[in-house]
């Protein structure tokens, strides 16, 4: 082998088709650990490779000089005598001779540094596939967020639509029950006016006021405890049951027992359902001049003449539904003529401070009485006057003039 | 269907017989590899070439990792091609990993095969002592993982990060047209794994078709004691020992592996006569 060859700074070697070393520089020899030429002359490739690049020389090496001709910066592994393993690039043609020449490079630094690239690749794209893992389960995440809002918006617009339908039912129910009122009374012997105010769509105050004869006139007022719809529908079964009775010309004693029985009755298996209600009578005789009234629980009425002077009648008797076996009993008393009477429920007297009803009442001596009316009314609904805490309850108000 | 599996699988079918024999190309490499052993098939036979996807000209995006990660994947590109050619008793040349493929494809669909020709065939290349010497030890193979790794950063220009994307770009592919075996990195790896660390040995005693071992001289990934485990542990073997040395006689040695295969068929359809003869 020519001289320089043999010391030059790179491994060099030549190969058989098969594989088999035919001759082999110097420096390949020092990389190799190898003491003679004689060790490995005659001998397969295989002899001074790695196991790893001995599978690698079959399945490339001599594929690619077949096909090619020629292999360039292969990367394999020697092996050496004293076992070590030393990276190589290895570039090798294939002669017409049929003699496969190789040139060897050692590559340890840049091996190292290789190895450090494919470690960050590595890196890269396990960091890569996380982003891509960690993307996909946002979509989802993002997808099922979707699919709850879109749950929501249906049944938002279920309650939507729920709470329309059950607005028409009520404000068709608030029509009823306020055709179940009767009307203003005005006539020579007597007037009387009323004021209405549900707190929510039904109210829990009913009242009526008939003339039973020609001179005389049955007025009652009731507040049920509570307010919206359950008390609503007490009213109107009581409604229906007063109003028979005092059309009837039934006395006022009875009249009150027999809306109390009622509640009893009505509530006897049913404690959870239990009302009672506060009522306030009054028959008056406009022959006789004499006011009858029976007071259950209600808020005192005012009777004023015609000089102003006030008078409250309080209550004879607790409320309708709580006691049983009450006896209820009227008082009478005289009135002379341009006598005013107020009877009302808490949801007014409370609105406003103690004994403004009174004042208001007595000031509107000079008025007439759909003047006083309004005048109670406006009170009623001036918003600043209002006392914030009773402005929820129901509101009904009746004002008589004899 | 089969026109999709005849494009994915890049089917190039020639010669004038009609008996078929489907060439399944070894670890990494397409159909290329064989070009001097199939010409002479093709005035016998039908001549059937394919490539398994991801390698070759295949559909590099019907590519699987998770697929293709065991041998089944592989099988199934085989038994695929069979059922798109609606092949019936085809004898089945498989080169190196692919001669176990196709003994696995066999034993699905034995109606597909009559015959399989193994060259180089090794049903496990890890040692399993004392019963079984596959020649290398589990870090020699990973460290061949790594050798391959290696290569790519020459060969394929340290392909990039979006390769883990399907896209793979086709102009990538064209590059690398004229290369017999896959550079792609994912591909080779993933065929890497599953040929390497696979197992195929409880499957020998179920092979249903007549086969023949191809030992090749000095082969250091399937030895001669690989090459002995196989006839005795396949039925209806027959082991045939060649001069060409090394793993890919059909590349070094097109001659001699084509008289052996030939020889080895010539003496199939014999015995076939004989058995006929024998049973008037």
């Amino acid at each position: 082998m020519d001289e320089l060859i043999e010391e030059a700074p790179c491994g060099f070697l030549t190969l058989s088709r098969d594989g088999m070393i035919q001759s082999i520089n110097r420096t390949l020899l020092k990389i190799l650990q190898c003491p003679s030429p004689k060790q490995l002359i005659g001998k397969h490739i295989n002899a001074a490779l790695a196991n790893s690049a001995q599978i690698f020389m079959q399945l490339y090496f001599f594929p690619l000089i077949k096909t090619k001709h020629r292999v360039e910066e292969m990367y394999i592994s020697l092996h050496t005598e004293s076992g070590e393993e030393i990276p190589v690039l290895l570039n090798a043609s294939l002669q017409k001779n049929n003699e496969i020449v190789c040139v060897i490079v050692p590559m340890h630094n840049r091996n190292a540094f290789e190895d450090e690239i494919l470690h960050a690749k590595k890196m890269a794209e396990n960091a890569y596939r996380d982003k891509e893992k960690t993307l996909m389960e946002l979509e989802s995440a993002l997808k099922s967020v979707e699919e709850k809002q879109q749950e929501l918006l249906i049944a938002n617009n279920q309650n939507a639509k729920y709470k329309l339908d059950t607005e028409r039912e009520l404000e068709l129910a608030k029509k009823i029950q306020e055709t179940a009122l009767t009307k203003d009374i005005i006539n020579d012997k007597i007037q009387i006016v009323s004021y209405y105010h549900a707190s929510k769509a039904l109210s829990g105050d009913i009242y009526g006021f008939y003339q039973v004869t020609p001179e005389k006139y049955g007025i009652i007022l009731l507040d049920v405890m509570g307010h919206g719809i359950s008390s609503a529908l007490i009213t109107m079964s009581l409604q229906s049951l007063f109003q028979k009775l005092i059309s009837q010309g039934v006395r006022a004693e009875n009249v009150m027992q027999e809306l109390d029985q009622y509640l009893h009755e009505l509530f006897q298996n049913n404690q959870d359902a239990w009302h009672y209600c506060t009522a306030i009578y009054f028959n008056i005789d406009t022959t006789t001049r004499t006011v009858e009234y029976i007071n259950a629980g209600h808020p005192p009425a005012i009777i004023q003449n015609i000089d102003g002077e006030q008078q409250e009648l309080l209550a004879t008797s607790p409320p309708l539904g709580t006691f049983e076996d009450i006896t209820f009993k009227s008082r009478t008393i005289n009135y002379t003529q341009g006598t005013r009477l107020l009877l009302y429920t808490d949801g007014v007297s409370e609105a406003f401070e103690p004994n403004t009803l009174n004042y208001l009442l007595h000031d509107s001596l000079p008025s007439d009485i759909s003047e006083t009316k309004g005048i109670i009314q406006g009170a009623l609904e001036n918003t600043e006057n209002k006392f914030e805490k009773y402005n929820h309850d129901d509101q009904c108000f009746i004002l008589i003039e004899l | 269907m089969s026109q999709d599996t005849i494009k994915r699988n890049h089917v190039n079918i020639s010669g004038k017989g009609k008996k078929s024999i489907i060439f399944a190309a070894g670890f990494g490499c397409d159909q290329t590899v064989w070009k001097d052993v199939a010409p002479a098939f093709a005035d016998e036979y039908q001549v059937i070439l394919f490539d398994y996807v991801g390698l070759g000209s295949s559909n590099v995006s019907a590519f699987d990792p998770a697929k293709y990660s065991e041998l089944s994947g592989y099988v199934q590109d085989v038994i695929d091609v069979c059922t798109a050619l609606k092949l019936e008793d085809a004898i089945f040349i498989g080169h190196s990993v692919s001669s176990m493929i196709g003994l696995l494809a066999s034993i699905q669909r034995p109606e597909y095969f009559s015959q399989l020709i193994m060259i180089a065939p090794s049903p496990c290349y890890l040692n399993d002592p004392p019963e079984y010497k596959g020649g290398f030890e589990r870090e020699d193979l990973e460290s061949l993982l790594a050798m391959m790794e290696k290569n790519y950063i020459g060969w394929a220009n340290a392909f990039s990060i979006n390769l883990l994307n399907n896209n793979r770009q086709s102009d990538v592919a064209k590059n690398l047209e004229d290369r017999f075996c896959s550079t792609d990195p994912l591909i080779v790896n993933t065929f890497a794994r599953a040929c390497f660390f696979t197992d195929s040995r409880p499957h020998l005693a179920k092979a249903p078709v007549p086969s023949l071992i191809l030992q090749c001289s000095d082969d250091i990934i399937a030895p001669k004691e690989v090459g002995e485990y196989l006839k005795k542990k396949m039925p209806n073997s027959t082991l045939t020992h060649m001069n060409a040395i090394g793993h890919c006689p059909h590349m070094s040695d097109p001659d001699e592996t084509i008289q052996s295969i030939k020889k080895y068929l010539t003496n199939q359809s014999a015995s076939l006569v004989g058995e006929g003869v024998g049973e008037v």
